[in-house]
C-alpha cells in the first residue's frame, strides 16, 4: 500500500494568506481518496483558498490523483482562489503534461516563483525542468 | 514488492530449467546473449493493496531488460499502473484474479498484457473499449473536469505505440500495449 504524507503551512505573499502543502510519498488508488479529503477541507475552511502544493517529496501521483488535483482547482477558482504547483519531480511533470494540467495550473520549479504567482494574473507557466533538489520549509501543521 | 506476493505469484515463463533462472535478475546475461523475448506474468488478487509492488517491479523489468530510458521506465510505471488498477476496479471482482505479463525484446520492444476475469462490476466487451478509446482520444484533456478518465486515453494511449483489446475465452478482457525502442528513448 502507498504511504503519503501531507503536512500543511501557512504562508503569506503580499497580504494574500496561502496554504503551502507538502507532499511526500506516493498517492494512487489505495490513499487518494482519503488524502483528497484533507485538501478539500482547506478548500472550504479558507475564503480564499489560495493553495501551492509542493510537490517536490512526491514521487508518484496516478491519473485518479491528478483528477483531484484538477477537482481542487476548480473549487478554488469557484471561491476567487488558485492553485499552484511547485517543484515536481521530473516524472511528475511528464504526467502532468501529458494530461494537459499544464494548461491548466501554474507549475515552478522553485518555492519563491510560485508563491509569487499568486500575486499575479499570469497564465500558466510550466517549469520546463524537474526542480532541482531543494529542503523544503518545515512545516508547522501535520493533518 | 511484498516479498510474499512475489514468492507466491511471480511466474517466468522463459525456457529455462532451473527455478532460479526464472528470476528477472538472474536474466541479464541471457537477455544480452539471446535473441529471445523474455516472458514474465505476475498473477495478483484483485486488490489495489498490491499495484504499489507492481509499479516497483514495472521500475526493476524496464530499467534492467529492455533498454529503454529511466524516463521511460517511470512512464510505463503509470501505464502499468493505470491498466492494473482499470483491471481490479472493473474487471476482476474481489477474490479474483488479475494476470500481468510483460514481454520484451531487449533494445527493441516492451510489451505487457492485463488480463481480468470478467467477473468485475463493468462489463465490456473488447469492442466497446476500443469505441471508448478512440472517442475519448480526441477530447482536449485539459477540458477532462471529471476525476476519472486520463489513464487509458491520456495516459496509457500517449505512452504506447500499441494499444488493444480481446476479448478473453472464458470471459474478461486482455488490454495489450507495446512500446517500440525508439531513438531518444534508450538509457
Amino acid at each position: 500500500m502507498a504511504q503519503v504524507n501531507i503536512t500543511f503551512q501557512d504562508a503569506d505573499q503580499a497580504g494574500k494568506a496561502l496554504k503551502l502543502i507538502a507532499f511526500e510519498g506516493q498517492l494512487d488508488e489505495t490513499n487518494v481518496d482519503a488524502e483528497a479529503q484533507k485538501i478539500y477541507k482547506v478548500i472550504e475552511e479558507m475564503a480564499e483558498p489560495n493553495l501551492l502544493l509542493d510537490f517536490a517529496g512526491l514521487e508518484y501521483m496516478n491519473s485518479k490523483s491528478i483528477g483531484y488535483v484538477t477537482d481542487w482547482y476548480s473549487k478554488a477558482v469557484a471561491k476567487n482562489g488558485k492553485i499552484v504547483i511547485a517543484r515536481p519531480r521530473a516524472n511528475i511533470l511528464d504526467i502532468l503534461k501529458v494530461v494537459g494540467i499544464t494548461q491548466i495550473i501554474n507549475i515552478h520549479d522553485n518555492i519563491d516563483q510560485a508563491k509569487a504567482a499568486f500575486s499575479s494574473e499570469a497564465t500558466p507557466a510550466t517549469a520546463d525542468k524537474p526542480a532541482p533538489a531543494e529542503t523544503p520549509a518545515p512545516p508547522t501543521t501535520t493533518v | 514488492m511484498d516479498t510474499a506476493v512475489a514468492n507466491q505469484t511471480t511466474t517466468a515463463q522463459a525456457n529455462t530449467s532451473h527455478p532460479e533462472e526464472h528470476s528477472v535478475f538472474n536474466k541479464t546475461k541471457s537477455v544480452e546473449t539471446e535473441q529471445e523475448p523474455i516472458k514474465i506474468s505476475i498473477i495478483i488478487p484483485t486488490s489495489a493493496y498490491f499495484i504499489s509492488g507492481i509499479r516497483d517491479f514495472t521500475m526493476t523489468v524496464v530499467q534492467n531488460m529492455t533498454g529503454f530510458s529511466e524516463q521511460w521506465a517511470y512512464r510505463f510505471q503509470s501505464v502499468v499502473d493505470e491498466l492494473a488498477n482499470n483491471a481490479i476496479e472493473f474487471g476482476s471482482a474481489s477474490g479474483e484474479d488479475v494476470k500481468i505479463t510483460f514481454v520484451s525484446m531487449k533494445g527493441k520492444y516492451i510489451e505487457v498484457f492485463v488480463e481480468d476475469t470478467g467477473t468485475g462490476p463493468v462489463k465490456k466487451t473488447a469492442a466497446e473499449m476500443m469505441d471508448f478509446v478512440k472517442k475519448q482520444k480526441s477530447v482536449d484533456p485539459a477540458t477532462i473536469t471529471t476525476l476519472r478518465g486520463r489513464g487509458l486515453t491520456q495516459i496509457v494511449s500517449s505512452w504506447t505505440d500499441t494499444l488493444e483489446f480481446q476479448d478473453n475465452e472464458k470471459g474478461g478482457l486482455t488490454v495489450h500495449v507495446v512500446k517500440n525502442l525508439e531513438r531518444g528513448e534508450e538509457v
